[in-house]
């Protein structure tokens, strides 16, 4: 039986996590990643699948610590990123949240997640995925403890980063 | 569409007077893209896939030459053999994968079946509706003309009478040795790759490898944040990323290596960044000063015409595109990098390449931003010219080696005092023209 205090906990973490991004308040987004999270976008392999060894094998984005997060809102903040000014605008649509497991304080949870990006230049983009999460309880909250993005897109039309996924 | 166009006069070369210049409507002009594709995609050499793509017999790679779409395979013997990915009987593609393994192709539509070596092996319901004995050879595939490799690169060509592959890639051999030699095991390639197509002609894109002159302005963005996170410190090693050629006033050179060919070298201000750094006791055995000085202490970037990029800079890479329309270029990339190469390395190597080079890293999106923004405005047409002059002057090229390229024993076209010199572009340009011109030195030596 569902436990629906925690998938509505759930819910809750990953939508608000979706608005931050839309809304580009990159310091409380910042926030709901533990110190040491990960944030892994997976490769595809010549083969059709993903990558799966983070250490041996190529990835879009790999980044083990929240630092590297913050490197990277830090290279939009330059405005000097031609890719990234101005910011494209971006609406994350988020579905389908499901509570995968639950083991002491860590959960495991699925979303997928489309994202509507706009720019002037390229008009409306649509990047769809699927999102694993690992969260950690700490201090009552749930934070996020490793988020996996698996693209459905295997030929990529331009460009991307993190606020577009 | 084949509208007669004088391609030469796309070209404003003026050796003499320092003057260097392409008309933009290179790369907006279908018929220009036309001529590309007959005597250059589909004309001439073209880099399909590298060796480890295709370790095993049956292992096959599916890719394009021009429009025309191809496959390569693994005999059982060993050998690589290419053919067009098209059944000899309706045409349907054979192979659907990018990548695969197979004892026998057998089609899709009516199950016709055909061996490692092109040849038809079966047609269905041979009884029926065809004479008694009829050859069925007739259906055979059709072969890639040419094949051959160099250094585990492998390259095809529709076009017959080529010059044999050693010859086309000239001086830019001794420079694919130290890409490839400088360490005891052969190079692989990474599992993982990624597919991107950009609007752009496929000439801005290859212009925009051999350019070092945006980096400093493109990329300061990523320099910032590379110092940014040098600042909080917890970057050491291997892991470290080379920013010293984006910010400093270094020691580099460029070549123009002929045939269209291009090199340019930087030294790297960090040399203890570079993942082989950790094998330079053993390579000093093996190597003369002057080589290691190449292996060790320089950054390396080279480009082959028409479509193959190749550099040994913070990361390592292989990347090929295609022009899918005048404005459309699909990109290929791949991290490469030496069999058996420690963990700890292999990690840092990867963690440099996803930084930089994906069009989900910190660099390369600013590099299709920019590429995407020059062709938007080729459309300027009352502003003709595209300048690629920087380096012309004779107090800064060398016709012949420079002293560097005398050390590793390669004789380019020309030579320039600076990675950041426009004398590269130039000699794509001069060879691109000889090859839509039909009169180039790759076909007729
Ligand atoms: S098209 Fe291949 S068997 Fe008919
Ligand atoms: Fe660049």
């Amino acid at each position: 039986m569902a436990d629906l205090a925690l998938q509505a906990e759930v819910s809750e973490l990953l939508f608000r996590e979706a608005r931050l991004l839309d809304a580009q308040r990159w310091t409380d987004w910042l926030e709901l990643y533990c110190e040491d999270a990960v944030f892994w976008v997976p490769a595809f392999t010549m083969a059709g699948g993903y990558t799966e060894q983070p250490e041996q094998e190529l990835n879009f984005i790999y980044m083990a610590g929240r630092s590297g997060l913050e490197e990277r809102v830090f290279r939009l903040n330059t405005g000097i990123s031609l890719s990234s000014t101005p910011l494209p605008r971006t609406r994350h649509m988020v579905g389908m949240v499901m509570v995968d497991g639950q083991n002491g304080d860590a959960v495991q949870a699925f979303a997928n997640c489309q994202v509507a990006t706009f720019t002037e230049i390229r008009g409306q983009q649509f990047r769809t995925s699927s999102y694993e999460y690992l969260l950690r309880r700490s201090g009552g909250g749930l934070r996020i403890a490793q988020k996996k993005v698996l693209l459905l897109e295997a030929v990529i039309d331009g460009y991307f980063d993190f606020y577009a996924i | 569409m084949t509208q007669e166009r004088d391609f030469a006069a796309f070209i404003d070369d003026r050796p003499e007077e320092g003057i260097f210049r392409v008309d933009r409507s290179v790369y907006n002009d279908p018929a220009v893209l036309e001529a590309e594709y007959q005597t250059i995609f589909e004309g001439g050499w073209i880099f399909l896939c590298h060796e480890t793509h295709i370790p095993n017999p049956g292992d096959y790679f599916t890719t394009w030459l021009g429009r025309q779409p191809v496959f390569v395979v693994r005999g059982a013997d060993g050998s690589v053999n290419g053919f067009l990915n098209a059944c000899g009987h309706r045409g349907a593609m054979l192979l659907t994968y990018r990548v695969g393994n197979a004892k026998t192709f057998d089609c899709p539509y009516h199950g016709f079946c055909f061996n490692d070596k092109g040849d038809c092996i079966s047609v269905r319901s041979k009884r029926t509706g065809w004479p008694d004995e009829f050859d069925i050879g007739r259906f055979d595939l059709a072969p890639i003309a040419r094949i051959d490799s160099y250094r585990g690169l492998i390259f095809g060509s529709l076009a017959p009478d080529v010059p044999e592959l050693r010859d086309y890639l000239g001086a830019a051999t001794a420079l694919l040795d130290i890409f490839v030699a400088p360490v005891p095991q052969p190079l692989e390639i990474v599992p993982g790759y990624c597919v991107y197509v950009s609007n752009c002609n496929w000439k801005v894109m290859h212009e925009n490898g051999p350019d070092a002159y945006h980096a400093p302005v493109v990329h300061r963005n990523f320099a910032d944040t590379i110092a940014f996170r040098e600042s909080r410190g917890s970057f050491e090693g291997v892991n470290k990323t080379e920013r010293g050629r984006l910010t400093a006033r270094i020691e580099s050179a460029s070549y123009d290596l002929g045939n269209g060919h291009t090199a340019f070298w930087n030294e790297r201000t960090t040399p203890e960044a570079y993942p082989i750094y950790a094998h330079r006791d053993e390579l000093a055995k093996r190597f003369s000063p002057g080589q290691l000085d190449w292996i060790l202490g320089r950054g390396r970037h080279m480009t082959i015409f028409p479509n193959l990029l190749l550099n040994d800079l913070a990361s390592s890479h292989l990347r090929t595109y295609r022009p899918l329309s005048v404005d459309r270029t699909e990109t290929i990339i791949w991290c490469i990098a030496p069999v058996g190469e420690p963990a700890e390395m292999r990690a840092a190597r990867l963690r440099k390449f996803e930084d930089f080079f994906l069009p989900s890293g910190m660099a390369t999106p600013d590099d299709i931003a920019i590429v995407e923004a020059a062709q938007r405005a080729s459309w300027a047409l009352e502003s003709r010219w595209t300048d690629m002059g920087r380096g012309s002057d004779p107090a800064f090229r060398i016709d012949g080696p420079d002293q560097a390229a005398r050390e590793l024993g390669f004789t380019p076209k020309v030579s320039s005092t600076s990675w950041d010199h426009e004398i590269t572009l130039q000699g794509v340009y001069r060879h691109w023209l000889s090859r839509i011109t039909r009169n180039g030195e790759a076909r007729h030596g």
